[in-house]
């Protein structure tokens, strides 16, 4: 498959092609080379774009495109078939006028809210876009483009209140605007589901309906934008973590897990076996805590709220585990660059801590499977809504779990382990229908996943101070130089809803990011609802959407 | 004697209804006192879904600029008394958040919080005992922070 690839990209003008890691990266001379090149890679099988990401070089005068383009290959596992993926580099004029390139949207649709992103807070220009429009970014941002490295925001924050003003003036103007498309004859309206809806979150969909059937959805998102990519560049190697970590509270110490990697990688650092299963520990327990609270809230935004409190007894033991040993709940800031932040100065009574929420999810499973996943009203509720197929899953690069009820073989810890996966024995989980229920049901699975996950680390710890080649109060972190050289790293790990991707830049003495991308799952999920909610009904709504587990904290960033 | 307008204020104090609006990543521990252990309900604290039938809203954490309209509208719409809490520190002055330029530093200027509840997210635990704190203050029947004042009045929303 390597070598396919690389001849494929052979042919065009390139600066440069090399391995890395699992991926083949390849720097284009000229940016009218993309689409063919595109063409012919989605032929060969890499179907998915993952992410479009732009770094602003200021001093150079030019704007670097990167394209992650992964193949997912979902109906094989990566031990059968070693999963190739593409990594493009363009460079663009940096001047506003020409920072044009053809857009890869029509050939993968999964670019779509990618591409926005990139020319909301870059101004790349896509040739092409099917509905290039400002977006994610709030009102005051239009047309300034504020992730460039020449723009001022402090000077810009200075009139907050015509900048309020103006955020408003476009909901009235959109407003009006349907008014006159839609009128006041017949059934079709424009609803807004959120954002303050119950079950909605800071995020809002227009719901363009004819009586009760959707006829076109349109999220309009950046509810919660606290343009994080933007704040760690102000921030040093250890803060950023701070900004990381802000991803999204639900599963917390899995997207550190990702930066810390990225940033260990540009040092050329490695961390001790200790640390590694430390890493996986905690990253399986916040994928509990967060799988709890997607449970939940599944049956809740369809109106049941009993559901939602027992899994919200149970994930009080799992934040337990996580207070014991960072002192915080939820914000536990407990991974950095170099390993784990704390040492662990009494091991079993930690390991007893998990047990104990083990030993909870075991008592409460039997019941919660008899009462609410057989339940026969869900059943008839969830069982054949919205199913997505395992094409819909490469094109439109469905991750995680809601992958994965597809019954699509794609885990980030088996395809590319990291931390101390690599060791652990644990093979893809899937379901077959890929409707609303089986995304519930591969959430339960997940857990048990996880928890076994938890108990072989736990296990190899053990055997690891048994045999004095670990020592918890030592081991915990390996001392991290303070300035970076200059280099790049792209780190993905699985979190609990689906793929991070995280493209990290620094320059030479570097003691802040030059930029991070974070690529989250949630923007790939969201605008799957565009395509997966017309023709439901209204009612199908809160089913839908919270089978997608979608998180607003990841969606704006 | 007691007064009956004490009377309603006592009653008011004792059932506080808070509407149902997340703005930021502290509404997580919000759901965490709902739920069964810290349980806000035994107190008197109820979710509502609509603010018409509300007595409290909750700036929870951060507030971007796009949500701020939203959240001042949800805010018109309640009855009076009308009262403000304010979680975390990022409803403060922007928290971990001071340096990015989508979010708002001077939440509480715009519109004044009585309780301030402390922490990056705050515990449930400091959740509810913000709340009890209202509760003296609805029973001694003072006006609200937001209605004496707040740059709220110049915005529109």
């Amino acid at each position: 498959m390597r070598e396919k690839l690389k001849e494929i990209i052979g042919r065009y003008d390139v600066e440069y092609i090399e391995d890395y890691r699992s991926w083949v990266k390849a720097k284009l001379k000229n940016k009218e080379d993309l689409l063919p090149l595109i063409k012919e890679l989605k032929k060969a099988g890499v179907k998915s774009c993952s992410t479009v990401s732009p770094t602003d070089f200021i001093d150079e005068n030019r704007i670097e495109v990167n394209y992650f383009l992964e193949n997912l290959n979902p109906t094989k596992s990566s031990k059968e078939e070693e999963k190739v993926n593409v990594w493009l580099k363009v460079d663009l004029d940096r001047d506003l006028q020409n920072c044009e390139i053809d857009s890869i949207t029509p050939i993968m649709p999964s670019a779509n809210y990618h591409e926005l992103e990139a020319y909301s807070t870059f101004g790349v220009k896509f040739r092409g876009h099917p509905n290039l429009r400002y977006f994610l970014i709030s009102r005051d941002y239009y047309g300034k483009f504020p992730f460039r490295k020449d723009f001022d925001f402090k000077e810009h924050e200075k009139n907050l209140i015509e900048n309020i003003n103006a955020i408003t003036d476009e909901f009235l103007e959109e407003f009006e605007e349907h008014e006159k498309t839609i009128g006041h004859e017949g059934s079709r309206t424009v609803l807004h589901w959120g954002p303050t809806h119950p079950a909605s979150g800071p995020i809002r969909l227009k719901v363009f309906t004819n009586g009760e059937i959707i006829e076109k959805v349109e999220p309009d998102i950046g509810y919660v934008w606290r343009a994080l990519e933007n704040l760690v560049e102000r921030k040093d190697f250890i803060g950023a973590i701070v900004a990381v970590e802000r991803i999204c509270f639900m599963d917390n110490p899995n997207p550190m897990i990702c930066y810390s990697e990225a940033v260990e990688e540009i040092a050329g650092k490695e961390i001790t076996p200790f640390a590694k299963y430390m890493r996986v520990i905690l990253g399986e327990t916040g994928r509990i805590a967060s799988h709890l609270i997607s449970m939940g809230s599944f049956f809740g935004t369809m109106g049941l709220q009993t559901f939602l409190m027992w899994c919200l007894d149970v994930r009080e033991y799992f934040l337990d585990v996580l207070e014991d040993y960072s002192g915080a709940r939820i914000a536990t800031s407990c991974i950095e660059p170099g390993g784990v932040r704390y040492p662990l100065p009494d091991p079993e009574a930690w390991f007893n801590e998990i047990d104990k929420a083990i030993k909870k999810w075991e008592k409460v499973k039997p019941d919660i499977e008899d009462i609410f996943l057989k339940n026969p009203l869900m059943t008839k509720r969830a069982k054949n809504t919205g199913v997505f197929t395992l094409e819909d899953v490469e094109e439109y690069f469905l991750a995680g779990p809601v992958a994965r009820a597809s019954g699509a073989k794609i885990d980030v810890r088996i395809d590319e382990p990291y931390a101390g996966y690599a060791d652990l024995e644990m093979d893809y989980v899937t379901c077959e229908n890929g409707d609303a229920r089986d995304r519930l049901y591969i959430i339960v699975k997940e857990v048990d996943q996880s928890i076994g996950l938890i108990k072989q680390a736990i296990e190899k710890i053990r055997e690891g101070i048994e045999k004095g080649e670990m020592n918890p109060s030592k081991d915990h972190l390996i001392k991290m130089p303070k300035k970076l050289p200059a280099g790049e790293s792209v780190r993905r790990i699985e979190w609990a809803r689906g793929e991070i991707l995280m493209h990290l830049v620094t320059q030479d003495k570097a003691t802040s990011p030059y930029r991070l991308k974070i690529k989250t799952p949630s923007v790939n999920h969201t605008m799957m609802l565009e395509n997966l909610l017309p023709g439901h009904t209204l009612s199908d709504i809160p089913l839908l959407y919270g089978s997608m587990h979608i998180c607003q904290g990841d969606l704006d960033r | 004697m007691l007064k009956i307008l004490d009377f309603f204020n006592y009653a008011r104090s004792r059932s506080p209804w808070i509407v149902h609006f997340c703005s930021g990543c502290c509404s997580l521990e919000m759901l965490a006192a709902m739920g069964p252990r810290y349980d806000w309900e035994r107190y008197g604290y109820v979710m509502t879904p609509t603010p018409r039938q509300a007595d409290i809203i909750f700036i929870t954490g951060l507030v971007s600029k796009k949500i701020l309209p939203a959240l001042l509208r949800t805010y018109e719409q309640m009855p009076e008394p009308r009262y403000v809490v304010a979680i975390g520190a990022c409803a403060f002055d922007g928290g971990p958040y001071n340096d990015s330029p989508s979010v708002i530093k001077n939440m509480t200027e715009i519109l004044p919080a009585d309780v301030f509840v402390a922490g990056c997210p705050p515990k449930p635990e400091a959740i509810v005992a913000g709340l009890e704190e209202l509760k003296e203050k609805i029973k001694r029947g003072e006006p609200s922070a937001s209605s004496q004042g707040g740059l709220w009045k110049q915005m529109k929303f």
